[in-house]
């Protein structure tokens, strides 16, 4: 068995979910193990519903109006108890904000392995071996589970791709009585759009985005210039934004920003799936790096591996000339 | 306010990165290493909130000689105390029996208000270690903090955690807690020449595996939840089209392929 816990807003899955999903099937597949979809929500019949419609075996739902919200420590008591219970041989869950809230705890109280972040897996003999990201996505690491099942593993997001994720099955959905015992230590005060300000990027055309390769605040100019000879907007990477060069509205990634322009410059960007995963689906991306083993070439139709400080000038000339024609 | 700052040592991210010839991690014995930056932010926002509370600071870090290097860079940047945790049987731990080890040494300090991990490390980058501390010692937590503001009393927190899609969730959580600290929620000091005199005088105590009641089985590969069977060099499934030339050429021929081959332009 193969559990996956779905994650789930305003009565709509995630696309992480479709992602999870993928994954799943996948390894079902491999391995010849059914998939089961775990839903925790206060009524969460529409999610199931949808899940319902995918090549799986089973929705468990798991229903407690104190589930309305998402709680780690109602979600690893929930989750505990069923895993223990039925013994599954993966654990599925989202590399989130929510899934790597809850996921190292569950780990904890079953005592079992959890691999973080997970982007492929194989199999080798009957052994499920998992692969992640480490060293900011420069190494790929292939990690082997010690003792007996179940194993834990999250997705990183946009590993999977959820446009794959197989339907068609004949799902059953089968209601699992919840009782929650732990009083949570935990309650969610509010939710606010955090600062959204002028740089709208999500209908730019063209986006030229830089990162640390930068080096300096001053010398973000360069990335300014050639936006401006090209017509198109400006965006930033995470540490960009941390070192304050630019504000935080211009952030693009999974905790900024999800652009798909025509044209994206990535300059200076090493390419953290953090980034990837805002801006992968352009239609052109074009990376300046002057480190060739950069994970923004593998996202990239264009490269051009030199010093930025070199190249970006003298694009940004060939812009202005072509201008002025 | 008693707050535990963890910081995890990591090979300074100027350094070049080898894997070893038995593919199973990089060449570290010649390399620098220092604090992971996430880490840094996590100090300093304790150091931020033992100058509104008042109480103390102590940095915690499990490893070699490189992490009695970043505690002592902790406590120069102005940790009152620090703790090692040193021992050969440490080497080769994952998240979880390190998560285990340091659950031991606070709870053998004396437990804490508030423990204050980054959010994930610059090498494994897991993002787990933190949140594990918290279920071995049954504290509340929150993950991906992005601001800080506690109570007076010392019971109750408010942290801001960073959801996807530029949403912000404010969540209240009883003490002691756990957070782990978001890149970007503050700008760490640098320590300055008295901080470092003054680190010199301050207390590090050494704890082995024995001195928090750690059996060989319980720590380093023996207690890893996983091991590594290869590390390697991605491949690059993608068919960037690399344009070289000089500067000047190379930016003529990638505006020519824009214009006529991507049709972008």
């Amino acid at each position: 068995m193969i559990f996956l816990v779905a994650e789930h807003k305003d009565n709509k899955l995630k696309s992480i979910t479709s992602e999870l999903l993928v994954f799943a099937q996948r390894v079902s597949r491999d391995f010849a193990q059914p998939v089961t979809a775990v839903v925790l929500g206060a009524s969460p019949g529409a999610v199931a519903d949808e899940l319902e419609t995918r090549k799986i075996d089973r929705v468990v739902v798991a229903q407690h109006e104190q589930l309305a919200e998402y709680n780690p420590d109602l979600y690893v008591e929930v989750l505990k108890g069923m895993i223990e219970k039925e013994k599954p041989f993966l654990v599925l869950m989202g590399h989130t904000t929510e899934g790597m809230d809850y996921a190292p705890r569950l780990a904890v109280a079953l005592r079992k392995p959890l691999i973080a972040g997970c982007v492929d897996y194989e199999k080798q003999g009957n052994r499920l071996i998992l692969t992640r990201q480490i060293f900011n996505a420069k190494m790929n690491m292939k990690a082997g589970l010690h003792g007996a099942a179940p194993y834990l593993a999250t997705a990183s997001p946009g590993a999977f791709p959820a446009d794959e994720v197989e339907s068609g099955g004949s799902a059953e959905i089968v209601n699992q009585p919840v009782t929650i015992t732990s009083a949570p230590r935990r309650k969610v005060v509010e939710r606010v759009e955090a600062q959204k300000g002028k740089a709208d990027l999500s209908s730019a055309p063209i986006i030229v985005s830089g990162g640390r390769g930068l080096k300096e605040k001053q010398n973000f100019n360069l990335v300014f210039e050639l936006a401006e000879a090209l017509g198109g907007s400006v965006g930033a990477s995470r540490p960009v934004v941390d070192a304050e060069w630019l504000p935080r509205e211009y952030q693009i990634g999974s905790s900024g920003q999800t652009v798909s322009p025509r044209l994206y410059f990535a300059i200076g960007i090493s390419g953290a799936i953090q980034h990837l995963v805002g801006m992968q689906s352009s239609r052109c991306i074009v990376a300046i790096n002057k480190d060739p083993e950069a994970p923004i070439f593998k996202v990239a139709h264009y490269g051009i591996v030199e010093d930025l400080f070199k190249v970006v000038p003298a694009l940004t000339k060939i812009f202005k000339d072509l201008k002025q024609v | 306010m008693k707050i535990i700052s963890c910081i995890k040592p990591v090979p300074d991210p100027a350094s070049r990165l080898i894997i070893n010839d038995s593919k199973t991690w990089i060449k570290d014995q010649d390399l620098t290493f220092v604090a992971s930056e996430a880490d840094n932010y996590a100090l300093e926002e304790a150091l931020r909130l033992k100058e509104r509370h008042s109480g103390d600071v102590v940095v915690i870090s499990m490893g070699g000689e490189e992490a009695a290097r970043v505690l002592r860079s902790g406590l120069a940047m102005g940790a009152d105390r620090a703790i090692h945790l040193l021992d050969p049987g440490f080497k080769g731990s994952d998240e979880f029996a390190t998560a285990a080890a340091m659950a031991k040494a606070i709870e053998k300090d004396g437990g804490a208000d508030l423990i204050l991990a980054g959010v994930q490390s610059d090498d494994l980058g897991t993002g787990m270690t933190g949140t594990m501390i918290a279920e071995f010692l049954g504290y509340a937590h929150a993950t991906v903090v992005v601001g800080v503001e506690a109570a007076p009393d010392s019971k109750s927190l408010k942290a801001r955690r960073e959801l996807e899609g530029g949403l912000n969730e404010t969540v209240e959580l009883s003490m002691p807690a756990v957070l782990t600290i978001q890149f970007g929620i503050n700008q760490p000091r640098y320590a300055s020449l008295k901080g470092i005199m003054a680190a010199k005088k301050k207390e590090m105590k050494t704890w082995s595996a024995a001195d928090l009641g750690l059996t060989p089985d319980a720590i380093g590969k023996a207690g890893a939840m996983y091991e590594v069977k290869e590390i390697l060099i991605p491949e690059r499934k993608s068919k960037v089209e690399i344009i070289s030339g000089t500067p000047e050429e190379a930016a003529a021929v990638l505006v020519e392929k824009l214009k006529k081959e991507a049709k972008v332009l």
